[in-house]
């Protein structure tokens, strides 16, 4: 940087028009707002039937990233209400076992036992976390750790549910079209539902949790309840992953309670930066596919992802996504900086 | 300081689009189809000591092969490939379908003709059986050993393409049993206390051996198992001690399970060890565990990995080995795993050649057909896909039970056919 | 019967103090929680087998420099990796646990997965204690462990260093004004931490072989046992190892060692929902819930 100059960052014009009501009257303002939003959903929706340029393999890949991208978002909900999970796992593995059970006991077709196991899973982990919802901070972090840990090991120690062996044989989901449409449509609705909660009255009652929990107590809010209900909220699209996922496989074992499926999600976040949700989307989609072609390199490829990770946490810790929007949003310009006088 | 961060983020986003592009490269690659070789894959946890070393077995079959002039198909001679992918099965935390993932992805970019070695965890070669009943691609495994893969293939003909020629747990129960009725009957003893890992085929072989003993009027002092991980053993060695066990059975394929051979000696019990550690099953761990193997009778679950004089192809196989790879790789060749691997790309040379294609339909069928000598002994096919195991190398394949003995050779003691030596007490107990 | 519970009790509690001290410490001195630490133990494993198959040094020799060498490296990590995110802590366990990942598979790339590599005992040979037999290696593990454990509680507690840098790790900035460099401060915690890493490799390593996966388990049970003891009291961190270790041979010996890890995991969760500062952690009562 020339010396004697200083970094000033402004919103563009375009941008402080286009957060005024008037921006609609302008189709290059409308196009401002809506064209990154329909770009990606455009995407999302032209990929599976692009079958013939991907192959089936990268369709596989799309299906394993919304995955991870709904456990993301579902870390990134908590986060919002000031709780750090360390243990995405446990409510994919409680999706993947409810349904297994069902489909494997029960014999339910995946119709009824995805959206089953969904509402109920996120009710037994709702349930398993109200004890701790009191806890703060990384103390929250560590406990929701040690939570899949100790799901995996009582199955196997207790042998319930299959034991070590899982289950397997699962009803299998209709075929890969449907299948794509259905899971590239939930991580949407998610996305989407999740940026404009968080902005509502509700969202707005969160995020001051996260903020200052004790202020808002002190308005007369019972904050034990709302964190209860982000639990739950967020616990869904987790739960409908593992579920999805399972069905996918046809088959539901120990590794559902994966370390795993706690990392990746977070490490999506760091990548694409927190509290935005679709920083954590977009996280997941550069994360999982760069891991699919880290492939190649066999067993370095895992020393590779760790050191790109390691790029990425350092140099840039805001996340990918506020870097993009900050880019967006406001143009840089070197302004000379003003002598101070002796 | 700034400076820095942005040079940092340029670096960040190059490397990315770099990893992309070179990710693409080598997809369009293997998108041209070679159609003078014949291609199969090699799916498996190469990061493990039976995924690396059956692999090196694969290749070693296919150079001979190869330099043999390759293999006819319709009258014309064609090259073998090897092409091989790492599902990292080996590591406790990968989920299921990141293991199928990669298969997934060998066999779409690959489009192998055949698959060997195959998944290392059973519950990987269980739901990788939906996998290939969908791609109909011929697969023979050599390393996971859950029975349920038997139960599945003989319930429907969708998973018809699927065979092994590695040992199942129920033959390594026959192979442990019969070894016991062995020392039962050389040294009277009948307490025994079973020690197992907790996964599903060591724990599956140790309830069948279980009950075996139950049967035979043995009493069983305790049966344990171990999470995979665990090192500390005190517990399993001091009731074992208390309950003056005679003969402890470890059934272990972990690393950890060396410091259970090495506290077993520095708490001195005395009973002797019979059963499967896989760190004291290759020819290198005398040295490497200093001499405490002594005594242990430990099992290589098919030959190939010891030369036995009976089958003369298994000592074939370990001068080529050896002439390959070097002395001391040879010297560390794992129990369990190169010897099938080896034999399968014969066996699969051969039903090419019979078949007359590289159909899998009739490729399958030919292999049920097959009939052959290899370097685990007979090798046929029962009609749930299993290679048959049993005591004799001229009628069915072998695996075999050898004891650790000074100055550190492994004697082959079980079954009697190729036995060289026989089981001893070792000084300690005496 | 009784007699092997309360000595391999001891000697697993023992075992766990030494996987847990460096972490514990440079959680307890400097607030980073070294998510690499897993990696660096066994890379001190696989460094003092390199040293004594490939250059020839005597065991002895390969420990101290695998030791110094750790240590060196663990400061290096906090330059290098740690600062630029040094308040993030999402960002600093997420950094310091892709070293250790990558650590790990490196070795695992670089083929260290026979079953060959393993560090020579001390002194070979065991005695019997009341009728128990126990190698001395163990012993040496148990003089040593609890050893370095009062050393350690002397050089935070009595020493001008040690005090410092317990003051920076309860209120960063009044310790500041008092003229103790924070970066300084936590480049040291994560050096002692490392070198305390190789320590425990050196000393525990014998035992077996090493393996690459060992080393996830080892980050697992430091983590287990500083949260069960309170995640910056190196008392709480002893009596985390006893509860823990004693919890794990009892329920081995008289329920079945499939139950050991159910037992800890939920002792683990059971001290969290009731006291999350730990059994003897006291100094962020106010911050852990409301």
């Amino acid at each position: 940087m020339k010396k004697g100059y200083r970094k000033e960052r402004l919103d563009r014009g375009i941008k402080a028009r286009t957060d005024d009501i008037f921006a609609i009257c302008s189709p290059r303002e409308i196009a401002y707002i809506a064209l990154p939003r329909f770009i990606v959903i455009g995407a999302l929706l032209m990929f599976p039937l692009l079958a013939v340029l991907t192959g089936i393999y990268w369709q596989n890949v799309l299906i394993i990233t919304c995955t991870i991208a709904l456990l993301a978002l579902s870390w990134d909900l908590l986060a919002s209400a000031g709780l750090v999970s360390l243990g995405q796992a446990l409510f994919f593995g409680a999706g993947a076992y409810v349904t297994g059970f069902l489909s494997h006991h029960y014999g339910w077709p995946p119709i009824l036992s995805v959206p089953a196991a969904t509402v109920t899973g996120a009710l037994l982990c709702t349930m398993l976390l109200y004890p701790v919802l009191r806890l703060r901070g990384i103390y929250f972090g560590l406990i929701t750790f040690a939570m899949p840990l100790l799901m995996m090991r009582i199955v196997e120690a207790t042998k319930i549910l299959g034991g070590t062996e899982g289950l397997s044989g699962l009803a299998p989901l209709p075929g890969m079209k449907v299948e794509l449409y259905v899971i590239i449509t939930v991580t949407l609705v998610c996305v989407f539902g999740f940026r404009r909660l968080i902005d509502t009255d509700y969202g707005l009652v969160l995020r001051a949790i996260r903020d200052n929990d004790r202020a808002v107590m002190a308005g007369g809010i019972n904050i034990q309840w709302y964190k209860t209900q982000a639990v739950f909220i967020a616990a869904l699209p987790a739960t409908f992953a593992g579920a999805f996922l399972t069905h996918h496989y046809q088959f539901v074992g120990m590794p559902a309670f994966a370390l795993e499926y706690s990392i990746l999600p977070l490490t999506s976040v760091i990548i694409g930066g927190t509290g935005s949700f679709a920083g954590a989307m977009l996280g997941a989609f550069i994360l999982v596919p760069l891991s699919e072609v880290l492939r190649a390199f066999g067993t370095l490829r895992v020393v590779i992802y760790c050191l790109i990770l390691l790029v990425f946490a350092i140099g840039l810790p805001e996340g990918i996504f506020h870097y993009i929007q900050r880019k967006y949003y406001q143009f840089e310009r070197l302004v000379p900086v003003e002598e101070i006088k002796k | 300081m700034k400076k820095k961060a942005i040079t940092f983020k340029f670096l960040a986003l190059a490397i990315l689009f770099l990893l992309m592009v070179t990710g693409c490269g080598s997809n369009d690659e293997a998108s041209i189809d070679d159609v003078s070789t014949i291609v199969l894959g090699v799916p498996t946890a190469l990061g493990s000591i039976e995924g690396a070393d059956s692999l090196k077995a694969v290749e070693l079959a296919v150079e001979e092969i190869n330099n043999a002039g390759g293999v006819s198909v319709d009258g014309e001679k064609r090259p073998l490939e090897v092409v091989s992918i790492d599902t990292r099965e080996h590591e406790p935390g990968l989920p299921v379908h990141d293991a199928l993932a990669a298969l997934e992805k060998m066999i779409v970019e690959k489009k192998p003709d055949a698959i060997v070695v195959g998944s290392f965890r059973s519950e990987v070669l269980l739901s990788a059986m939906d996998l290939i009943a969908k791609y109909k691609i011929p697969y023979i495994c050599t390393i996971a050993m859950t029975p349920d893969f038997q139960k599945k293939v003989s319930e429907s003909a969708d998973y018809k393409y699927m065979f092994r020629m590695g040992l199942n747990s129920p033959y390594l129960v026959n192979y442990l049993s019969d070894t016991m009725a062995f020392i039962n009957q050389k040294f009277d003893f009948n307490k025994v206390y079973i020690v197992t890992q907790d996964v599903l085929w060591a724990k599956g072989t140790g309830t069948g051996l279980e009950k075996w003993f139950q049967a035979n009027g043995w009493d069983v002092v305790g049966f344990d198992s171990y999470p995979t991980g665990a090192s500390d053993f005190s517990s399993t060695l001091g009731n074992a001690r208390a309950g003056n066990a005679q003969v402890i059975v470890p059934i272990f394929d972990m690393p950890q399970s060396g410091i259970l051979l090495k506290q077993a000696r520095a708490m001195q019990v005395p009973a002797l060890m019979a059963g499967f550690i896989s760190p004291a099953a290759s020819d290198s761990a005398w040295q490497t565990f200093e001499g405490e193997v002594e005594g242990l009778v430990n099992l290589v679950f098919e030959i190939g990995p010891i030369p036995l004089q009976a089958v003369p192809k298994s000592v074939e196989f370990n001068a080529n080995y050896g002439k390959k790879y070097g002395e001391e790789t040879l010297a560390k060749l794992s129990g369990h795993g190169p010897g099938p691997a080896y034999d399968s790309i014969y066996v699969l040379a051969d039903a090419i050649e019979r078949a007359g294609t590289l159909e899998s339909e009739a490729l399958v069928t030919a292999l049920e057909g097959t009939d052959m000598d290899g370097v685990i002994g007979k090798i046929k096919f029962t009609n749930d896909h299993q290679v048959i195991y049993g005591l004799d190398p001229k009628e069915t394949a072998i695996g075999a039970v050898f004891q650790w003995k000074t100055p550190g050779v492994r004697v082959p003691v079980f079954p009697e056919v190729a036995a060289e030596g026989e089981i001893e007490l070792p000084p300690y107990i005496k | 019967m009784i007699e092997t519970v309360l000595i391999y009790g001891l000697v697993n509690s023992v075992t766990l103090i030494l996987t847990a001290i460096g972490f514990s410490l440079t959680f307890g001195l400097s607030g980073i929680a070294n998510f690499s630490h897993g990696g660096l133990y066994i890379l001190s494993g696989y460094s003092a087998w390199m040293m004594m198959h490939y250059i020839g040094l005597p065991f002895a020799l390969a420990a101290v420099l695998t030791v110094i060498q750790v240590g060196i490296l663990g400061g290096l990590i906090y330059r290098a990796v740690i600062m630029p995110v040094r308040g993030i802590v999402l960002s600093e366990v997420v950094a310091t646990f892709a070293v250790g990942v990558a650590i790990l598979e490196f070795f695992r790339w670089r083929g260290f997965v026979t079953y060959d590599f393993n560090l020579p005992l001390f002194i070979k040979g065991s005695i019997g204690i009341a009728g128990v037999f126990i190698d001395y290696q163990r012993l040496f593990i148990i003089g040593i462990g609890l050893m370095l454990a009062v050393i350690l509680w002397f050089f935070t507690h009595h020493t001008r260093i040690g005090l410092a840098l317990r003051g920076m790790a309860q209120d960063e900035y009044t310790a500041l004004s008092l003229g103790i460099e924070s970066d300084w401060a936590a480049t040291l915690s994560m050096a002692l931490g490392a070198a305390l890493a190789a320590v425990a490799a050196i000393i525990i390593l014998p035992l077996g072989i090493i393996s690459i996966n060992m080393g996830y388990d080892v980050l697992l049970l430091a983590l287990a046992v500083t949260i069960l003891g309170g995640l910056e009291s190196t008392n709480g961190l002893i009596v985390g190892c006893f509860i823990l270790g004693y919890a794990r041979v009892i329920t081995g010996t008289y329920l079945g060692p499939e139950w050991m890890e159910v037992i800890y995991l939920a002792a683990i969760v059971l001290v969290l929902v009731v006291k999350p500062s730990g059994l003897c952690g006291k100094s962020k009562e106010l911050e852990e819930r409301v």
